[in-house]
């Protein structure tokens, strides 16, 4: 007994066997290879993919098999050596094309499916120490298929015995619907942390979402230490915060106490949650959100009966939830929500019980309404097309849509697993963020956390945005369509203000009005006033910039000819009315907060004043040449007479008006950054100082470099960052991306960690309420635009590399102007692979064209001595 | 427990100083708070001394009075390890809790050894309604959270409203803070399900721990200051309980820990979230 439900199958098999048994059958029941034909047959219609490989031609073995399988499972033949695969349908066979080896092709095969070596099991006769014929041998499977579960067949050529009975082992798990396993690459698992204290954070990290709705990792027997919570993307409720909706992975044990054993497994590659335990008490279960039908939800379970208790599978998000339920034969309904707005939930669940052991099965869809009651038909529509495809089925579409997504986002990181691993992380709950079509509210905790109320920031337009137009063009769109739906609040936002054009607000929920709050209580019981709402509103070129990465990344002129150009156009329009020109002609922005919070209030704050000018400028940009030349022409001239905060003296932008006037305080002389210094010092102590938060000046390098001063990086770095105390967590990876372009990727690699390990190591205490996107937005950015150093310019994607030591080579892919491209660097190649041709500039050097293909283009490997824009 | 007649006992050590009103006066507050019955216990060293001025101090009040003889620091101690006795209130000062000798030595040996909790009356304290509002500063300790659950929660009823604070130290400030207003409210709610699950809120502040209790007593109208301490009179250990007794006229209430409380790194996540408002403040 193996004990495990495998997805594929490699099987060596070297019998001189006929399909049907002769007139008078053999002795040697080797040769009768019926009861493999039927196996094979019964494992495709369980959806097992199945490998055969012979000594001879796969021909001849499909001559002698005779199988005939209907999917979905695939069959593939091959011989040992040589480059003919041939798929086995129950039409007949044909040869895969391709070149290469074919066992090489065939585990792309599965890869592109999401089964990986770990989900593999290897039936092949074994090698005993010594054996004279190692040297004949072809390799092992193993090394086609890695971290594969291995048979050893034996050492006689066939063991048909044990070969059948390993397949009737696996055609039994799935007939018991078995808890599936997964592949636990230590390169692709995150194992979560266990323990009370850290349940809740547990649950943050394990969040399965799938961008349109998303389920935190509770575990099935909530208990007082958990926080279970689904939520559906953009759905709020009538206090502006993310509805919470029914639960649907809940169990209620017999014995409420302590959670049962077993450990917990985040499978970032495949997108599912695993539990598993060598305890007989032990539950396993493996729980989905699937990538590949968007209301659809699922899991498994098995355990002892007492810990999977039968009854209605759906629970209310909390006591005081208005939460409705009802039954309809075997299908269970539930419904949150009230003035305007819901989410339903169906479900239906399957129990076996075998002694005291039992499995259940739990199929789960939704439905939701932004703006009216959620309708549970539509849910149970839903489940019904759930339960005609299967939980087994849609797992295997689950894993194949991940497979896909992972194909445009993946990260390799030579020499340092534990980054990678952290970088794929981060990875991973971003293409979780945001759905990949209408609309996508993407708040600073996702769907992972109640945390922010599900409320979007700057946090979602230049953190993860950015990531997503590179990772997950379509889900990068979302975003932005989130924004230009509500373009006409912005609109009247601004002409609440007596200004023009769109002013787009620093917080924003459901209708995209200002949901900042105003004020907190203070110690006397007085509110004190909260100025981000009113005040930092560099939020509103962050929206355009946006919107200008995202076309110029990906090449979709139609975008910024179409639904874009509000984005840009009437953002520059809000400038134009909210730049004052004094008398000698120069322009500022009074008034305001910068990302730095720590000082409010400010004049002329250099960020604001930067992204505002790109603003006007690349708003003008749209109205040259048409009948709005003449507000194009004036909003060039108000961009050029911005107060910038430039220093020609010191190479240095002044943070805000005043700034350098402030006391010169340092970090060394308070702390180790990260530190909520105001929280220590007092904020009017550190407002009166020259230590900030987080990067501001040097946001402006990173966002539009182009707007600044040439050379002017290294001395902005030199001078900021030892007043920056870090005290906010979209912090770091900027300043970790700045470094590695200055030409220390060393210093960047110090920040980079503490950025990826961020919601891993829970730095804040405050990862229990939702993972910070806006960080992992930043670990991504610090990767691409920093490590990488990549850059679009007018087509041609720019690499330039500034690698760590301990980084061995750092591999992205990604997609840029509509085609997948993978850039990887190491000391002395840049490697590029794309689909279609591809202008690539490295290192300063003149430009490549790269054909279809892979191209390795040389550098120089030496760290960059100068700044690089 | 019987509700006619409590069986816990809460013992006011008590002289003929001036203090000795406000104790009792105290004490009988305290005896409502825990329900339990007060009795006031004078200690003489020469039984010829005569006991008609405590003795009618005490019959003022209706508190039973219990005569001892002996040293009085050891014998209340061995009176306040009697099986009933669940708390002691004395008279004392900064200077009960400064080591070295001096005065106040019998109110030092009652809080160096006592096994339970102790309030503190300070000599300036005022008249005071019944004691509703506790206030608990908390630097996030295990054995600071360990007394509190062993000793406090047991002692009070469920409807006092018990409000923690925790100062921020270099040791125990959040490295980020993005949003405060979002994200104090989630170290808050993590902070008192890890050490005081019970509490009604819980605030935070920067700048000095005494400034800090003393200010926010007066500003929320605290009836009770509540303190962890280790018994150590040294000045490492002493200091926040030196600088309250002499800076507020509120009763102290001193819960003692098992074992020196070092200043914690800040609190790990949370498990179950705890009820109650955040407020932000920074001076």
């Amino acid at each position: 007994m193996i004990g495990a439900t495998f997805e594929a199958i490699a099987l060596r098999w070297d019998g001189a066997a006929q399909s049907d048994p002769p007139s008078d059958p053999p002795s040697d029941p080797t040769v009768d290879a019926s009861g493999l034909r039927e196996r094979l047959e019964a494992l495709s219609a369980a959806g097992v993919h199945v490998v055969l490989v012979s000594e001879g031609p796969p021909e001849e073995t499909q001559r002698r098999l005779q199988a005939r399988p209907g999917g979905p499972g695939t069959l593939h033949l091959c011989a040992e050596r040589g480059s003919t695969l041939l798929a086995v349908t129950g039409d007949g066979s044909a040869p895969v094309p391709g070149g290469g080896g074919a066992l090489g092709r065939l585990a792309t095969f599965f890869e592109d499916r999401g089964v990986t070596g770990g989900l593999t099991l290897v039936l092949e006769r074994g090698r005993a120490p010594g054996d004279a014929t190692v040297g004949d041998r072809p390799p092992p499977l193993t090394d086609v298929f890695p971290r594969a579960a291995v048979v050893d067949t034996g050492v006689a050529v066939d063991d048909a015995g044990q070969v059948l009975s390993v397949l009737d082992e696996q055609l039994t798990r799935r007939a018991e619907r078995r808890v599936p396993q997964i592949d636990q690459d230590p390169a692709w698992t995150v194992p979560l942390p266990e323990g009370r204290d850290h349940e809740r954070m547990a649950e943050a990290l394990a969040t399965l979402s799938n961008g349109c709705a998303g389920t935190r990792g509770s575990r099935g027997e909530v208990g007082p230490d958990a926080a279970p919570l689904f939520l559906v993307n953009g759905v709020y409720g009538a206090d502006d915060h993310l509805l919470p909706g029914p639960l649907w992975t809940g169990f209620d044990p017999t014995d409420p106490g302590l959670p049962g054993p077993g450990q917990r497994m985040l499978d970032l590659r495949g997108g599912t949650l695993y539990r598993f335990g060598d305890d007989a008490g032990a539950l396993r279960s493996l729980r989905f959100v699937s990538l590949a039908s968007p209301e659809a939800m699922a899991l498994r379970a098995e355990g002892p009966a007492s810990l999977l208790p039968t009854g209605d599978p759906l629970r209310s998000p909390s006591p005081s939830a208005a939460c409705t339920f009802e039954r309809r034969g075997d299908h269970y309904g539930a419904r949150t929500g009230d003035h305007g707005s819901g989410i339903a939930v169906a479900a239906r669940e399957r129990v076996v019980t075998s002694g005291d052991h039992r499995i259940v099965e739990r199929l789960a869809t939704w439905s939701a309404d932004r703006t009216g009651a959620a309708r549970l038909d539509d849910a149970y529509g839903r489940l019904v097309a759930v339960e005609a495809r299967g939980f087994d089925r849609s797992l295997a579409d689950h894993r194949h849509a991940w497979a896909r997504r992972w194909a445009d986002a993946d990260v390799t990181i030579d020499g340092d697993p534990a980054a990678e691993l952290a970088a794929r992380f981060a990875v991973f709950q971003l293409l979780s963020a945001a759905a990949a079509h209408g609309e996508s509210a993407v708040g600073a905790r996702g769907l992972t956390g109640t945390g922010y109320a599900g409320h979007v920031f700057w946090d979602a337009d230049v953190f993860v945005l950015p990531a997503l137009v590179a990772i997950h063009p379509a889900a990068a769109r979302s975003m932005l369509e989130y924004r230009i739906r509500r373009l006409p609040t912005a609109r009247a936002a601004a002409l609440a203000l007596g200004r023009s054009g769109a002013r787009f607000p620093w917080e924003s929920a459901g209708d995209g009005s200002d949901v900042t709050p105003r004020e907190v209580t203070g110690p006397d019981g007085e509110p004190v006033a909260i100025s981000t709402g009113p005040d930092e509103e560099h939020i509103v070129a962050d929206v355009a910039w946006a919107a200008a990465h995202y076309a110029d990344w990906t090449g979709d002129a139609d975008f910024l000819a179409g639904p874009g150009r509000p984005l840009l156009v009437d953002t520059a329009r809000y400038w134009a009315s909210r730049v004052e020109s004094d008398a000698d002609g120069r322009g500022h922005i009074r008034g305001v907060v910068g990302p730095d919070e720590y000082h409010v209030h400010v004049d002329d704050n250099a960020f604001t004043n930067v992204m505002a000018r790109w603003n006007l400028r690349r708003g003008a940009a749209f109205l040259q040449g048409t009948h709005g030349a003449d507000e194009a022409s004036t909003w060039l001239g108000l961009a050029a007479s911005l107060i910038d905060g430039w220093d020609p003296a010191t190479q240095l932008y002044e943070q805000f008006d005043g700034y350098f006037a402030h006391e010169p305080l340092l970090m060394s002389e308070v702390g180790t950054p990260p530190m909520a210094v105001d929280m220590l010092l007092g904020a009017e102590r550190v407002s009166g100082s020259q230590l900030i938060k987080q990067a501001d000046v040097l946001m402006a390098h990173h966002l539009v470099p182009e707007e600044l001063e040439r050379g002017s990086l290294r001395p902005c770095l030199d001078f900021y960052e030892p007043r920056t105390a870090h005290g906010s967590s979209l912090s770091p990876a900027i300043s970790a991306s700045l470094w590695a372009r200055a030409g220390d990727p060393e210093r960047a690699l110090g920040l980079f960690r503490m950025a990826a390990r961020l919601d891993l190591d829970d730095t804040t205490g405050t990862t229990a309420d939702g993972l910070h996107l806006a960080t992992m937005g930043g670990v991504w950015q610090a990767l691409a635009f920093g490590f990488l150093g990549l850059a679009a310019e007018a087509g041609t994607l720019v690499v330039r590399p500034s690698l760590p030591a301990a980084w061995g080579a750092l591999a992205l892919s990604f997609r840029f102007a509509g085609q997948p491209v993978r850039v990887r660097a190491d000391a002395d190649h840049v490697t590029v692979t794309c689909r279609a041709p591809l202008t690539v500039a490295v290192d300063g050097e003149g430009p490549t064209r790269c054909p279809p293909g892979t191209t390795a283009i040389r550098w120089t490997g030496a760290r960059p001595t100068g700044e690089r824009r | 427990m019987s509700p006619e007649q409590p069986t816990h006992e809460v013992l006011a050590a008590l002289d003929a100083s001036a203090a000795a009103g406000a104790v009792l006066d105290t004490a009988v507050r305290v005896g409502r708070l825990t329900d339990s019955t007060v009795v006031a216990v004078h200690v003489r060293s020469d039984p010829a001394v005569p006991v008609d001025v405590v003795a009618s101090l005490a019959e003022e009040r209706g508190i039973a009075l219990r005569v001892l003889d002996g040293d009085p620091g050891p014998t209340l101690i061995e009176a306040l390890r009697g099986p009933e006795a669940i708390a002691a209130v004395i008279g004392g000062s900064a200077r009960s809790v400064r080591p070295g000798p001096g005065a106040c030595r019998v109110s030092r040996t009652i809080l160096e050894q006592s096994d339970g909790p102790v309030v503190v009356v300070p000599p300036d304290t005022g008249p005071h309604q019944e004691i509703r509002r506790l206030l608990l500063p908390l630097e996030g300790s295990e054995a600071s959270s360990r007394a509190v659950l062993d000793q406090l929660v047991p002692l009070v009823a469920t409807d006092i409203e018990l409000e923690v604070l925790h100062v921020f130290t270099p040791a125990t400030v959040p490295p980020m803070l993005d949003q405060p207003t979002y994200d104090l409210d989630t170290l808050g709610k993590a902070f008192l399900s890890r050490h005081c699950p019970g509490a009604s809120r819980i605030e935070f502040r920067g700048g000095g721990v005494v400034d800090q209790v003393t200010r926010l007593s007066v500003d929320h109208h605290a009836d009770l200051i509540v303190l962890t301490w280790s018994q150590s009179p040294s000045p490492r250990h002493a200091q926040v309980v030196r600088g309250v007794l002499a800076a507020s006229s509120l009763p102290v209430l001193l819960l003692p820990v098992l074992a020196v409380a070092p200043v914690d790194p800040a609190p790990a996540p949370a498990a179950a979230p705890a009820s109650g408002t955040i407020t932000l403040v920074h001076r």
